[in-house]
């Protein structure tokens, strides 16, 4: 910085400036005044995982169909609890008529769920329970129970016996907390059931196949594996693959990429609750609270644990699915 | 005259984006969001105060993410175990402060790079973290921090109340000390230090040590926001903190350190992302200005000086 | 560098007496298949380095690489084109590094860091959350398969090395990196046309990005916007453990890929004990430390000693 320039300014930064402006505005949603729409403020955990892809396009389906505006927050760095902080402080502003929430973690978001409390807008509660704060409802499963559902079924395929890994998530994440529990659960009823190692992948592809790569070295006899997400469990297909090694391996999250592998025989089976669905339902309950009708505390969605049988009801690509009618799911 | 060409580009976006969500996100320019802003920003500005310090003693510190996640499990933990918040505040800010001490020693007894000594202590504080909590979240912390944390100060929020004193410490430990002097003249010309000997050697480890023991205090933000403790919320921070004391104009090369700048820097990134949640961006986009808003306010930079 | 490798043979020493399937010709390769891998993605970083200079983006590049590739495989059925689309995506980057570094004078860490977050929002914005998957077993050979029992990225790495070496041995460009690295203006002055060279490295470092993304895609056998995200700071080690200076002018790619190995060994080390996951991160700080420091008294002891 020397002190020749004074009061130049730099025109030419200027224009690349407001180059920098218009690509903003062109994301702007549009909210015109006067405009009398409900709108629903939906908060996913990240842009990388397909299963959050599905449900926000159900999210906005559902939110077409009801005629209201559906806002997306997702942060910028994945699964980030400060930048989801931030997101709901943010919404707030805008006032949102509505808010339908997946926390990034169960107990560090509940300052942010008080804060929608406090400027009194209503919040459904998606896919994962948040430990505090008040919500209209919730809706989703509960990870705990679908990991050891998943791990049950893989257990009795094994006829209750043979060698386990597991392949855990990311240290410090409460989905991780959950699914851990539901294995280790599940472990405990088939006393028969060997468990060799359990190292994480940190939910990521490429560490769980390096991490089944060294474990396939450090035991010869691998009989299943429990992947504590799909991402991940199809990161061990391809270490199995690689090594010419044959295991059961079971994920969590029933993605697209996952049903396919079940559908190749490459994968026993992914576990979870239709995250098409909950897409659906949290915007719909979130417009029926608006509407003042009436919306159940809880929903617990079946889990399901889809294997070679029953894939079929995940197979559909979800452009072509559309939300059920509220009452089919809701009985009174 | 020569104040405005010490303005670094950043300060000019900063004011054309505010400038322009202000008109164009309805609600942006209103004193909550402003508020908000301010609240976002103050962890990153703990941690970049320090840093503009580091940076400008030509080196790096990479730990910081690490530390305030491990200083914010031990804060957290402490006030579980039922110490009052004084006492759990001062085993956070000890923990800091040893790892910074730590990095300094490392860094100039020991004369590893920077980079490499802070990713070894990025690693090791991140582990102890995760054993300490077993991967798990601390909560249940008690009333006291959340208190403090929401509480107001003349009407400001306290986490901003914290970021401006802190940084009125920090500018007056750089402009009217004889450590600032310190500071500037080891990234300036570290020959003419050696020779000064003992005192240059203090200084620099206490650069280290300052970033660590901000952390500790950052910790105390951190975990009022979240109202627990969190073994890996921070990761990554050190990298917008670096990024911010850069844009600010703080040069690695000269030992040219502008501290103001080290806000512009931070505020220019906190009211981008601000702004672009206001206005509901697609979140791709938002990720992609991050990267243009860095680029381009060095850029302006690159240009005026080139003009003459 | 000599102390570099008596550490690694320590590690490897150690390895195989506190575990039975360490030394098995299997797990070793499986080691120097997953070491290659880090290599890979570090080699054009490596050069970057010693010119002085610092490329954060290789990991987002690499990630963007890959999903290009998977497209352009899946649109047209054709492997080649696969390579093509990965090598390109990674130059183009790297060139646009080049030229915000030399010609618009930003400095390294922002240019490199901003690139990276412009990287991850095209990456994010083209690959809407979905994963590409499915390719050809001859495509993903060239991740996870092997040649006259030798893994494929091995070979890999050592063309890469070889020719690296070769490079930086024996060609005036070679020479005029460390040149450039050791004092930027001293090189300026004695001629050497600065801003080109560093140009070319920083569009070999996204080259290398590039190519190591298709062949983590052949590996994985699916692209996602996310996969270049726990590259980064496995690559920057990589270097620095391998003793390649930050500040330019020394190191090389037989370091980088000492780095690579032991990074490596320590993961498939924990695994193979079964230690317990939460202790990662601690093991890989010590280790880091461990290197640079024997680093620091091996060359004060020879400072000494000269």
């Amino acid at each position: 910085m020397t002190s020749h320039e004074g009061k130049q300014f730099p025109l030419r930064g200027l224009v690349l400036i407001l180059a920098v402006i218009v690509l903003v505005a062109c994301g702007e949603v549009k909210d015109g005044s006067g405009n009398k729409r409900e709108t629903i403020a939906l908060f996913t955990k990240n842009q990388v995982n397909p299963y959050f892809q599905t449900l926000r396009v159900a999210a906005q389906a559902a939110a077409n169909e009801l005629n209201v505006d559906l806002v997306n927050y997702i942060p910028t760095e994945n699964d980030s609890i400060r930048e989801q902080m931030s997101q709901i402080e943010d919404a707030i502003t805008k006032r949102p008529s509505a808010a339908v929430f997946i926390p990034v973690d169960s107990k560090a978001m509940i300052p942010g769920v008080e804060k929608f409390n406090a400027a009194g807008i209503p919040v459904v509660n998606l896919t994962d329970r948040a430990d505090g704060g008040e919500f209209v409802s919730f809706m989703g499963c509960d990870d705990y129970a679908v990991a050891a559902d998943t791990a049950r079924y893989l257990f009795k395929k094994m006829n209750g016996k043979g060698n386990v890994i597991i392949i855990e998530g990311q240290g410090g994440s409460s989905n991780n907390q959950k699914r851990m529990g539901g294995f280790k659960k599940a472990l405990e009823e088939f006393p028969d059931i060997k468990l060799l190692a359990s190292q994480t992948g940190n939910f990521q592809r490429s560490v769980a196949l390096q991490v089944t790569e060294n474990l396939l070295q450090a035991h010869s006899q691998i009989d299943g594996i429990l992947a504590a997400n799909d991402s991940m469990a199809l990161g061990v297909i391809e270490a199995l693959d690689a090594a010419n090694r044959k295991a059961l391996v079971i994920g969590l999250n029933g993605t697209k990429e996952a049903i396919d592998a079940v559908k190749a025989g490459k994968l026993l089976a992914t576990g979870d609750c239709d995250g098409f669905l909950q897409g659906c339902m949290g915007t719909m309950g979130a417009v029926r609270h608006l509407r003042n009708l009436p919306v159940p505390k809880e929903i617990i969605f079946p889990i399901t644990v889809f294997d070679s049988t029953n894939y079929q009801g995940a197979d559909v690509p979800y452009e072509q699915r559309m939300c059920p009618k509220w009452e089919s799911i809701v009985k009174e | 005259m020569a104040r405005l060409a010490r303005i670094p580009g950043v300060a000019f976006l900063l004011v054309l984006l505010g400038f322009v969500f202000a008109v164009v996100a309805p609600g942006f320019a209103s004193l909550p969001n402003v508020l908000n802003i301010g609240i976002q920003s103050s962890t990153l500005l703990l941690l970049a105060l320090p840093m503009t310090f580091i940076i400008m003693t030509e080196g790096l510190d990479l730990s910081m993410g690490a530390l305030l996640g491990l200083t914010g499990v031990i804060l957290a933990s402490a006030l579980v175990a039922g110490n009052n918040l004084i006492v759990a505040f001062a085993q956070a800010l000890g923990v800091g402060l040893a790892f910074g001490i730590a990095n300094g020693l490392l860094v100039v007894k020991m004369g590893l790079p920077p980079f490499v000594a802070t990713l070894g202590t990025l690693g090791i504080a991140q582990g102890i973290a995760l054993v300490m909590t077993k991967g798990e979240s601390v909560a249940g912390i008690g009333p006291a921090l959340p208190r403090l944390y929401a509480s107001t100060w003349l009407g400001l929020p306290f986490s901003i109340v914290v970021a401006a004193v802190m940084y009125a410490v920090f500018h007056f430990l750089l402009y009217y000390t004889r450590f600032g002097n310190y500071v500037f003249a080891i990234g300036g010309n570290r020959e003419a230090l050696m020779l000064a000997g003992v005192p240059a050697g203090f200084v620099h480890v206490s650069v280290y040590a300052l970033a660590g023991l901000m952390s500790g205090f950052a910790a105390l933000l951190l975990t009022g926001r979240m109202n627990s403790g969190h073994p890996i919320a921070a990761m990554g921070m050190e990298f917008d903190a670096i990024a911010a004391v850069i844009v600010g104009g703080t040069e690695r090369q000269r030992g040219n350190g502008w501290l103001p700048g080290t806000v512009l820097g931070v505020l220019a990134v906190g009211v981008l992302r601000n702004g672009l949640n206001v206005m509901a961006v697609q979140s791709s986009l938002q990720v992609a200005s991050i990267g243009l808003l860095l680029i381009v306010a060095l850029l302006i930079d690159s240009i005026r000086r080139r003009r003459q | 560098m000599k102390y570099r490798l008596i550490g690694l043979l320590l590690i490897g020493i150690a390895l195989a007496l506190s575990s039975d399937a360490f030394a098995t010709p299997s797990n070793l390769l499986n080691v120097l298949r997953q070491a290659s891998l880090i290599f890979l993605s570090a080699s054009g970083l490596t050069l970057v380095i010693v010119g002085a200079g610092l490329d954060l983006s290789v990991g987002a590049n690499l990630g963007l690489s890959a999903c290009f590739a998977a497209a352009a495989i899946k649109s047209t059925g054709a492997l080649s084109l696969g390579l093509v689309a990965g090598l390109a995506c990674g130059t183009i980057v790297g060139v646009l590094n080049g030229l915000m570094v030399t010609k618009l004078r930003l400095p390294p860490f922002i240019a490199t860091y901003g690139m990276l977050w412009m990287l991850y929002g095209v990456n994010y914005w083209y690959m809407k959350g979905d994963t590409i998957y499915g390719f050809p077993a001859e495509f993903r050979a060239l991740g996870s398969g092997d040649l006259l029992g030798i893994p494929v990225p091995v070979y890999l790495m050592m063309v890469g090395l070889l020719a690296g070496g070769i490079f930086t041995r024996y060609t005036t460009f070679g020479h005029e990196i460390y040149a450039i690295g050791a004092n930027v203006e001293a090189a300026r002055l004695s001629g050497i046309p600065v801003s080109s060279r560093l140009i070319l490295l920083y569009t070999l470092s996204g080259a290398m990005a590039g190519l190591a993304g298709v062949v983590y895609l052949a590996r994985l056998n699916s692209a996602e916007a996310g996969i270049g995200t726990p590259l980064l700071l496995p690559a920057i080690a990589a270097v620095l453990i391998g003793g390649t200076s930050l500040f330019g002018g020394s190191g090389g790619l037989a370091g980088t890929l000492i780095g690579a190995i032991v990074l490596t060994l320590v993961l498939n080390g924990m695994n193979l004990l079964g230690i317990n996951s939460n202790w990662q991160p601690l093991v890989t700080g010590v280790i880091i430390l461990l290197a640079a420091l024997i680093d620091s008294i091996t060359r004060k002891h020879a400072e000494i000693r000269a």
